[in-house]
């Protein structure tokens, strides 16, 4: 089993909704976005690439942990605290996580590990999200655990309910009949950073 | 010279060890260094423990670049701890002319900068409180893992060493014992540079550190740096009466130091090449160091070593003040290296897709020593300056009362 998630780029258009889903669904503490939507080619968010000459194009990419069939960051890890779980989901132990960031380092896909800096502070006074999530804690590294919590309950990603665009698909790449693995057999695709090695279980329709 | 030789040779060992003794351990001198090192030790350890209680958010790390100065200073002191294997190990091993039965002394220093890259890395951790894990929990797989054992390992068979070595110059140890010993001293300080390459060179994420070469090129730093503060401590104690070593001994080792700056040139240079031939991303790298904001670190570095080299291959350069100079210079050498290696690798990110950033801001004092380097993805903060500088102190606090509790001086026998 490889659960493993689906984007159509040409159907996004840059809503942010998957990263408040995700921000409110894990109950993120302030300045913590698992799941970020970025703007190819421009300097800013929503800022589109080009210019007046050529003209502008604006293209986006929610980008988040990219929960590689071959990942860099559980290899790195020297206790464990990030490991592969048989569903392909890349899962995170705040218990066990030392704080040493080699996971960071070790992670092509600058940005998607967040290490807690601080305490944890939120903008609400009350805790948003699901009941059964781990308590966020100072000094270890979070991302995007596929919401691990849901996928327990038999739901999918939070990121995958809201989408106004449709953009997303969910389901086990390792199973020939599932959506995701017909998507990628019919359209065409990307992975990011596929010279790493790492083939990421998340693809990108282009 | 010739003189001065002959009227150290006439005087006993006993007469040579009470007046060094008289001139430099006993001293006041050596105690007042060892209660400021201790001083500013503990207010090191307090700005830790404010770093911990406060949180990490007073470093100027941040998700994109997770790593800094401590472990910056962590790959510079596993690299100054090669000297014991230089003059005292090596020699042993094979058999060789050693250098003037320094090799206890350099042992201890070996053993206070292992300890001191164990510190850093420990106040780089988010939590220490966890450390237990990593006998409990070992990930085998992970190269972090890999240092963690081999560091254990140099330590306890570097102070085992310093202790055989002891015993043996006391007549009570075998010197079969102590060579053999030796070999596994040299092979794990081998191993500890290389090992401590392999956390950088092995990840495919970073271009800048993910090449075969900087294992051996972690060792000839090390071999480099290690020589360099060795030759430093030894001309030091040696003036302040310490301890006596002839003047060539001093010479040779300065030859081997314009050695290893060669060599550690030479693998720049194998890797340069190999970065920017094939034009690309390798090129970005080159242009980043030769051109771009790391500049000044990289030609620190290079000219520091063309100064070293002319003075450790010119004879009548090759005098303990220049020799002093460029030891010193050597270890800047490796320092602004560290620095390269460390922030290079985070410069360039591998998607540059800018919008949204994560975590914190930089605290007000952070953002003040941030704004002095504004081109540099990452520049230490204050609070980062001040632990390191308390750790390093720690270290000289070790260092200095070692020098004047333990037996290091050295004796006929070596």
């Amino acid at each position: 089993m490889r659960l493993g998630m689906v984007i159509d780029t040409r159907r996004c258009f840059g809503c942010q909704t998957c990263a408040v889903a995700c921000k409110s669904a894990n109950n993120l503490p302030n300045n913590n976005w698992w799941n970020r939507v970025l703007t190819e080619g421009g300097e800013n968010m929503d800022c589109p690439a080009g210019d007046y000459e050529k003209g502008y194009s604006l293209t986006f990419l929610p980008t988040s942990c990219q929960h590689c069939d071959n990942p860099a960051c559980t290899r790195a890890c020297p206790v464990g605290a990030t490991s592969k779980r048989e569903d392909g989901v890349v899962f995170q132990d705040y218990d066990k996580c030392i704080g040493c960031r080699m996971c960071v380092a070790a992670c092509p896909y600058n940005g998607v590990r967040i290490f807690n800096w601080e305490e944890p502070e939120y903008y609400l006074d009350f805790a948003l999200g699901d009941k059964d999530i781990p308590a966020h804690q100072k000094h270890v590294v979070e991302k995007c655990t596929f919401c691990a919590h849901r996928l327990a309950q038999g739901k999918t990603p939070a990121c995958m309910v809201l989408c106004p665009a449709r953009a997303r698909f969910w389901g086990d790449l390792d199973d020939p009949e599932s959506e995701v693995s017909k998507l990628i057999n019919k359209r065409k695709y990307k992975q990011l950073l596929t010279d790493r090695g790492t083939n990421p279980s998340v693809y990108y329709l282009v | 010279m010739a003189e001065n030789n002959s009227v150290s040779k006439n005087k006993s060992a006993e007469e040579r060890e009470s007046i060094s003794a008289q001139r430099s351990s006993r001293g006041s001198g050596g105690l007042i260094a060892i209660v400021i090192a201790a001083v500013i030790a503990v207010a090191g350890i307090a700005l830790w423990i404010y770093q911990l209680s406060d949180g990490l958010v007073n470093t100027n790390m941040r998700n994109l670049s997770s790593w800094g100065l401590y472990l910056i200073m962590f790959m510079l002191f596993v690299g100054l701890s090669a000297g014991g294997l230089i003059i005292s190990s090596v020699p042993r091993v094979f058999g060789v002319k050693g250098f003037g039965g320094i090799g206890k002394v350099a042992t201890w220093v070996s053993i206070c900068c292992t300890a001191l890259a164990v510190a850093f890395v420990v106040v780089d951790l988010g939590g220490p409180q966890r450390l237990w894990e990593l006998v409990a929990f070992a990930n085998m797989s992970s190269p972090l893992m890999w240092d963690i054992i081999v560091l254990s390992v140099y330590l306890i068979i570097s102070v085992v060493y310093l202790w055989a070595t002891m015993r043996f110059e006391n007549g009570t140890g075998s010197s079969t014992a102590l060579r053999i010993l030796s070999v596994f001293a040299l092979i794990s300080a081998v191993m500890v540079h290389t090992v401590t390459a392999w956390i950088f060179g092995l990840q495919i994420a970073r271009e800048f550190w993910y090449t075969a070469l900087l294992g051996p090129w972690f060792v000839s730093s090390a071999l480099l740096s290690g020589l360099a503060l060795i030759l430093i401590v030894v001309v030091v104690l040696r003036k302040a009466g310490y301890l006596e070593l002839e003047e060539s001994n001093i010479r040779r080792m300065a030859v081997l130091l314009g050695v290893f700056t060669a060599v550690d040139l030479y693998f720049f240079g194998c890797d340069l090449l190999t970065s920017g031939f094939p034009g690309g991303s390798g090129a970005e790298v080159v242009a980043l160091l030769t051109t771009g904001v790391l500049a000044p670190y990289f030609w620190v570095e290079v000219i520091a070593g063309v100064v070293t080299m002319v003075i450790a291959f010119t004879p009548s350069l090759r005098n303990p003040g220049p020799i002093v100079i460029a030891a010193a210079l050597s270890i800047v050498a490796i320092l602004c290296k560290r620095i390269q290696l460390m922030i290079g690798g985070f410069q360039i990110p591998n998607m540059d897709l800018p919008g949204v950033t994560t975590g914190p801001e930089l605290t007000g004092g952070g953002q003040a020593f941030a704004d002095v380097a504004a081109a540099l993805v990452y520049f230490p903060s204050p609070l980062e300056f001040g632990v390191t500088i308390g750790v390093v102190s720690l270290g000289a606090f070790m260092l200095l009362l070692g020098l004047r509790m333990l037996p290091l001086k050295p004796k006929e026998q070596e």
